[in-house]
């Protein structure tokens, strides 16, 4: 098929996607066939050749000076200037911002940016019953920190935690939007554990929680479902590979939606990759930057996965070329095939100023519809 | 004469009054010449200077009215990095990230003439502060190096530079404080390399302030640091850190965190008392040093006094108590 037809065929898709969704909104409450013919278009377009996307988290400070920042609204409220609804009021909207710049950067699928999340730990742990929340601790090897929950008692999903945050992204892009949750080993491993005394149960527990949680938001439907694992791939972790493995099971049992699980902040070398390739998940994601041994690990890839390549270089503000970006590409697919391989950052962006954010972005959709090119 | 006990000192930064917060906007925006701007900052430092000398503080800093974020600081004032946009740490707190673009060299000292200032406003020994070079690299990003320990060992000799000069300038206490040497236990040995480069041929007393990471993971290496003493945040953490030094004696100075920086909440002075007599019974008090957990400058100017104070009172009843000098 020749590109010019390709990229055609893509707009065609983005039109009628959004024709659909002005249908969905006024045939709201019918029958449920727009919706089932919507998410087929949907998934039609997933499964186009080579897709890109975002991994998480983006910079939530103003593009420029007096732009939307969700930074100025929170120290507005600091200084008793405006109220906690002005600041949820500018963070849904500097949310639809984000949406609108993945989308015009080429972004094929959309995360909302976590703009309300105050830490990928606390966002979750303050919704489940069974926390407490105590002091900051640094945040693996960033100079970011979060404060570290502690488990008190058994912990308890008592209502959806990321919905209303999913449902607003989604009415406010035509693209498909990921739902991101952190995962039970991660959240456990960053933990105090002050009931069990035990991670694996500790670990298990979360999974039963938020496999709950996976399946409020499913009903919503997301494009897919991402659960980030970067605690598996630090060093010294991976005699946990086991209670990992068992927990990733109970934490997918029964969902039909598309799942992902993405690692970050280290490659799959101290693991045994074919295990963790063989979990029941579509995708898996790797950070090829703080793992460039994930190479490696590409060599026994299974023909039925898909791939999240992280090829950008989200912690670090030099730019890669437009070139090197379709290189990399060109490399994983010689591995996995070009219509299973996800193009995204090596993580969410916002270790990185807004303006480099904002450029890697738009590299990352510029060289993703090149190797579209240059690969179909 | 004895050696002196339980020595009272602080991490380093305070927070700023809001004439300086404001000023330093203002001069941001170049509405105030630079000059005025560091007319205030003398004044609040001289204000600090007072405060600590007044609550009878031993080892006094100067505050760091004059800095922004502890590792942007220096590479402000360095050759080959420059700033990027604001990046965030933890909940609405954002720092300019520097960004190394090309070889880092000093042109001029950093920070002898802010530290000769403020000795000059008291008879005690005021901490020459200086950010380590594995910090500095660990929290800027690299454009130009591509290799975390070339980056590391470059800033290393700038760092050593500067420390000769604040010697050459008078102090007796220098502190080079490295929060991030505790983060990937991997490159241990860089950051130690890195440290012996910058306290080469020291004859002053050296300090390090260790914070926020897995700490069982580089103790007891940590004691391989070629430095007099080590600042560990331990009310933080409810003095779980002291548990290591049971299976691994502490052979160093200790500067021990008695008050969390991070908390409104002001502690009991009994609840520090406690800890301050948990630490004596790992380290004498001839090796202990007493002071917060970190920099105190994310507290209110009345917090941070407050904590100080709690401090000082602790320590003094504490040697009372225990008849200590």
């Amino acid at each position: 098929m020749s590109a010019p037809l390709l990229t055609g065929i893509r707009g065609v898709h983005t039109i009628i996607s959004t024709v659909l969704y002005r249908v969905d909104r006024t045939f709201a409450g019918a029958p449920g066939n727009w919706y089932r013919r919507r998410e087929h278009i949907l998934e039609k377009r997933m499964r186009q050749n080579l897709l890109s996307t975002t991994v998480g988290n983006y910079p939530r400070v103003a593009l420029e000076a007096g732009g939307a920042s969700v930074r100025r609204a929170w120290t507005r409220l600091d200084r008793d200037q405006v109220t906690i609804d002005n600041v949820h009021t500018e963070e849904d909207g500097f949310t639809t911002e984000v949406l609108k710049e993945q989308r015009a950067a080429g972004i094929d699928v959309v995360t909302d940016g976590q703009v309300r999340w105050d830490d990928a730990q606390t966002y979750w742990a303050r919704g489940i019953e069974g926390f407490d929340i105590t002091g900051l601790i640094r945040w693996f090897d960033t100079n970011t920190y979060y404060r570290q929950p502690m488990l008190k008692s058994a912990p308890k999903w008592t209502h959806p935690i990321a919905a209303r945050d999913l449902e607003y992204a989604k009415s406010q892009t035509d693209l498909p939007v990921k739902a991101v949750i952190t995962g039970p080993y991660t959240l456990a491993k960053l933990s105090l554990d002050e009931h069990y005394g035990d991670l694996q149960k500790f670990t298990f527990a979360l999974a039963e929680v938020l496999n709950q949680e996976a399946k409020a938001l499913e009903a919503l439907g997301p494009a897919m479902i991402q659960f980030d694992e970067p605690a598996i791939v630090r060093p010294g972790n991976e005699g946990d590979q086991a209670i990992f493995e068992q927990a990733m099971r109970v934490l997918t049992a029964g969902l039909s939606t598309k799942t992902a699980l993405y690692t970050y902040f280290g490659g799959i070398g101290q693991l045994d990759a074919s295990r963790i390739f063989a979990l029941p998940f579509d995708v898996v994601g790797l950070d090829f930057w703080m793992g460039p041994e994930n190479w490696d690990a590409l060599e026994s890839f299974p023909a039925e996965k898909e791939l999240g390549l992280g090829i950008v270089d989200a912690r670090n503000t030099k730019l890669e070329s437009v070139d090197e970006i379709v290189e990399g590409v060109k490399r994983a697919a010689g591995h996995v095939s070009t219509d299973r391989i996800h193009v995204n950052p090596s993580c969410g962006l916002e270790f990185l100023p807004r303006d480099r954010a904002r450029a890697k972005l738009l590299r990352l959709g510029e060289a993703t519809a090149r190797a579209k090119e240059a690969l179909s | 004469m004895a050696d002196p006990v339980l020595l009272t000192t602080s991490v380093g930064s305070f927070p700023k009054p809001d004439y300086i917060t404001k000023a330093r906007a203002e001069a941001s925006r170049g509405k105030m010449p630079r000059s005025e701007l560091q007319g205030l900052e003398q004044r609040a430092t001289e204000e600090w200077i007072r405060f600590q000398e007044d609550l009878g503080v031993d080892i006094l800093v100067d505050g760091e009215m004059y800095r922004g974020d502890m590792a942007a600081y220096f590479a402000e004032n360095l050759e080959g990095f420059e700033l990027g946009g604001a990046v965030r740490s933890y909940g609405n707190r954002y720092y300019q990230k520097p960004i190394a673009i090309g070889e880092v060299r000093r042109p001029n000292s950093i920070t002898v003439e802010w530290w000769q200032y403020a000795q000059s406003l008291t008879n005690k020994p005021v901490k020459g502060m200086l950010t380590g070079p594995y910090t500095i690299a660990d929290w800027s990003f690299d454009e130009h190096y591509g290799s975390r320990e070339d980056f590391v060992m470059a800033l290393a000799d700038v760092i050593h530079a500067e420390a000769v000069d604040l010697q050459a300038a008078g102090a007796q206490y220098i502190q080079i404080d490295e929060p991030a040497i505790s983060v990937r236990p991997e490159e241990f040995d860089i950051a130690r390399r890195a440290f012996e480069v910058v306290t080469a041929g020291l004859s002053a007393t050296t300090l390090t302030h260790i914070c926020y990471g897995d700490f069982s993971t580089i103790y007891p290496a940590m004691l391989d640091l070629p430095v007099d003493n080590i600042d560990l945040e331990m009310a933080n953490s409810g003095y779980v850190l002291l548990d290591s030094f049971r299976k691994a004696p502490f052979t160093k100075q200790l500067s021990m965190g008695v008050v969390d920086v991070h908390s409104h909440v002001m502690e009991p002075v009994e609840e520090v008392k406690a800890g301050i007599l948990k630490g004596l019974e790992l380290v004498p008090a001839d090796r202990l040093l007493i002071d917060p957990d970190c920099g105190l400058k994310t507290r209110t100017v009345d917090e941070a006094k407050e904590k100080l104070r709690i401090v000082v009172q602790a320590v003094r009843e504490v040697k009372q108590e225990k008849g200590l000098a």
